[in-house]
């Protein structure tokens, strides 16, 4: 009977919610988030300040949180990282506004910072490998995951010089670390979640112990 | 009684001016229990922890949010990324809501299950019924608070709704809104529903509900009147006091609810997009509609069956009569104590068409729960068709299968713990 308890509690959870299960026209390639491995956030951190930044906000993070996140000494951080002056502290918004966007691009480059919530983070890692030639676009591409996107394809020069292995993984790592912007207190939840689950664990075990010796008594 | 001579100074002095120990020996440690509870009993005590959880959670989440249509996406973010341990309050509060309505099912259908509606306890079914209506206008106005897109676009659709009654509809939506749009107005306004109007009605709500159940008695799961046998002093011979043996159970089952509660919290606080869902993570845009608009998991059956009539019928638009019905299904839970005619209370003494008709209420509740989920299709909206007349009819024809079936003797006692 607990059992089933538990699983009318979790049934509710199993169907799939709504997301868009494959990239477009084609399947999403497989992309799975590690977000303990620093030196893959901080290269997506360098890809997407050096090639993203100019076009798409952060502006729900701020500068000095991912410095600690991603351990690294503010300093460097801000000579590196920080082009425009701004404290540490401030949030990473841009100086492109929505007038000039739509009149330079054609439409205003949304804001990233919750991009791997909104979409799946394979749809990202697809996303952006999947450029292709096509002369009748403004800007003589497309893609195959958004049709007709009104983004160019910014890495075009990346990868052109890089293997496919090596450009592959300059995308697994900026996708990385759009994942860990999106929710940066994952980590942290993630460790204190088997505290308190181990917690539970004993809590629940000596709970049941006394539960058992007092229905003893009923008998 | 003899218990008065133990009994401390400080507790004399407040009982001989409040009746503090009497209060407690009645609704906590001494208030008799049926020996025949189930687990099926303890979705109650479990929804009074979590009530208490969200009123917390809630607390401190309405310290740092800011309820202006400019503002209130961001400071969910600020709340999420600036705050101390913010991500666990909004996790909590958002699972919370989740784990309010799973809690709130089980418990109505263990009622459903073992007739706890029943004479003499109309008004308590009455009551917890109200505090689900109660509870669906808070899951409802909390769920438009971050100002997501799916924020703005289900209140768009479900004030909308409002507006499809005839004649006065559309200035009642108007009046409801304040507005012609859902705009920062209707969210402000909302918002003050969701935390002090509706929680002061729940919490009053809630208290009526176990008042009247500690003056009656909790049912059991054969149904029978504990009460018919009771020994010397009055109390139940079939029952047990609360304390110790109730609340140990009641213990254990909140450290079994808390393991899956945490589980979710902390490692799966998007519930695959059921707790939070991945189109609400964009701010709010009035001019650009999603692709597929649905409401949180726990309205899902009602959404399916207000999608299900797609028909006009005696001059009402199908809109309003989708909207008729979604609301008749979540009255029509009220009506049961005076639906139900059969001679025993517990579908255990039931015959077999009040365990069909049950059965059948249970599959059509996720079947629709599962098509109001998805995107319509016309297969699926056949299948919300009949699975609508499936749920209704457990209630309206309640009347006829219960009075005509054969039902099972019940025992005068209740059996063995």
């Amino acid at each position: 009977m607990k059992s089933f308890l538990i699983v009318l509690l979790f049934s509710s959870f199993s169907y799939s919610a709504g997301g868009d299960l494959n990239c477009g026209s084609i399947e999403c390639d497989d992309f799975s988030a590690n977000t303990y491995d620093l030196a893959s956030l901080q290269s997506g951190l360098t890809t997407y300040m050096n090639n993203c930044y100019g076009c798409h906000s952060l502006k729900y993070s701020r500068y000095n949180r991912i410095a600690k996140d991603l351990k690294i000494p503010l300093e460097i951080y801000q000579e590196n990282l920080i082009f425009d002056g701004s404290k540490p502290g401030e949030l990473m918004n841009i100086s492109l506004n929505e007038k000039d966007a739509i009149e330079w691009i054609g439409a205003k480059p949304p804001d990233l910072t919750l991009e791997a919530r909104i979409r799946k983070p394979a749809w990202i890692y697809t996303y952006l490998r999947k450029y292709y030639p096509d002369s009748s676009r403004p800007y003589g591409v497309n893609n195959e995951v958004y049709q007709n996107v009104s983004m160019p394809n910014v890495l075009e020069d990346m990868q052109a010089n890089l293997s496919v292995a090596e450009f592959d993984k300059v995308i697994y790592d900026l996708t990385n670390f759009l994942v860990y912007v999106a929710d940066p207190s994952a980590n942290t939840r993630k460790r204190i979640g088997v505290y308190v689950l181990l917690f539970l664990l004993l809590f629940t075990s000596f709970a049941y112990l006394t539960y058992r010796e007092f229905k003893k008594e009923l008998k | 009684m003899a218990a008065n001579e133990k009994k401390s100074g400080v507790v004399n002095w407040f009982d001989t001016r409040f009746p503090i120990t009497d209060l407690l020996e009645r609704h906590l440690s001494k208030y008799p229990a049926p020996t025949n509870l189930n687990f099926w009993y303890l979705f109650g005590f479990l929804m009074i922890v979590v009530l208490a959880m969200q009123i917390l959670t809630g607390l401190w989440l309405m310290m740092n949010y800011t309820n202006t249509a400019e503002e209130a996406f961001s400071s969910v973010e600020y709340i999420m990324r600036d705050v101390e341990y913010g991500w666990l309050l909004r996790y909590m509060h958002a699972a919370g809501a989740s784990a309010f309505f799973a809690l709130i099912y089980l418990h109505m259908f263990r009622g459903m299950m073992y007739g706890s509606y029943r004479k003499p306890r109309e008004l308590i079914w009455v009551g917890g019924w109200f505090t689900y209506v109660l509870l669906c206008a808070e899951g409802f106005t909390g769920y438009v608070l971050p100002w997501g897109q799916m924020s703005f676009w289900a209140a768009q659709v479900i004030i909308s709704l409002l507006g499809s009654i005839p004649i006065v509809g559309e200035d009642l939506a108007t009046w409801i809104r304040g507005d012609y749009l859902i705009s920062g107005i209707t969210l402000s306004r909302l918002f003050a529903f969701h935390v002090v109007l509706l929680p002061i009605m729940i919490i009053a709500v809630v208290f009526f509900h176990i008042l009247a159940l500690h003056e009656i008695g909790s049912n059991n799961p054969d149904g029978i009147d504990i009460k018919k046998h009771v020994d010397k002093d009055g109390v139940p011979l079939d029952s047990k006091p609360f304390y110790p043996y109730d609340i140990t159970h009641d213990i254990y089952a909140l450290g079994v609810f808390l393991i899956i509660f945490c589980s979710v919290v902390f490692f799966f606080p998007e519930g695959g997009g059921y707790v939070l869902e991945y189109v609400n993570f964009e701010p709010a845009n009035p001019l650009s509609t999603p692709a597929h608009i649905v409401p949180s998991w726990y309205f899902t059956p009602f959404y399916a069956m207000l999608r299900a009539v797609d028909f006009a019928l005696f001059g009402f638009t199908a809109k309003f009569l989708g909207f008729v019905t979604m609301a008749a299904g979540i009255a029509i839970f009220a009506a049961l104590p005076w639906l139900d005619r059969s001679p025993v209370k517990s579908i255990r003494y039931k015959g077999i068409l009040s365990k069909s008709f049950l059965a059948g209420f249970v599959i059509s509740f996720f079947v629709l729960g599962y098509l109001g989920a998805v995107p319509p299709s016309d297969l699926k909206n056949l299948l919300a068709k009949v699975f609508t007349v499936v749920y209704f009819s457990y209630f309206l024809l309640m009347p006829i299968y219960t009075r005509i079936e054969k039902c099972k003797p019940v025992p005068e006692r209740a059996p063995g713990y």
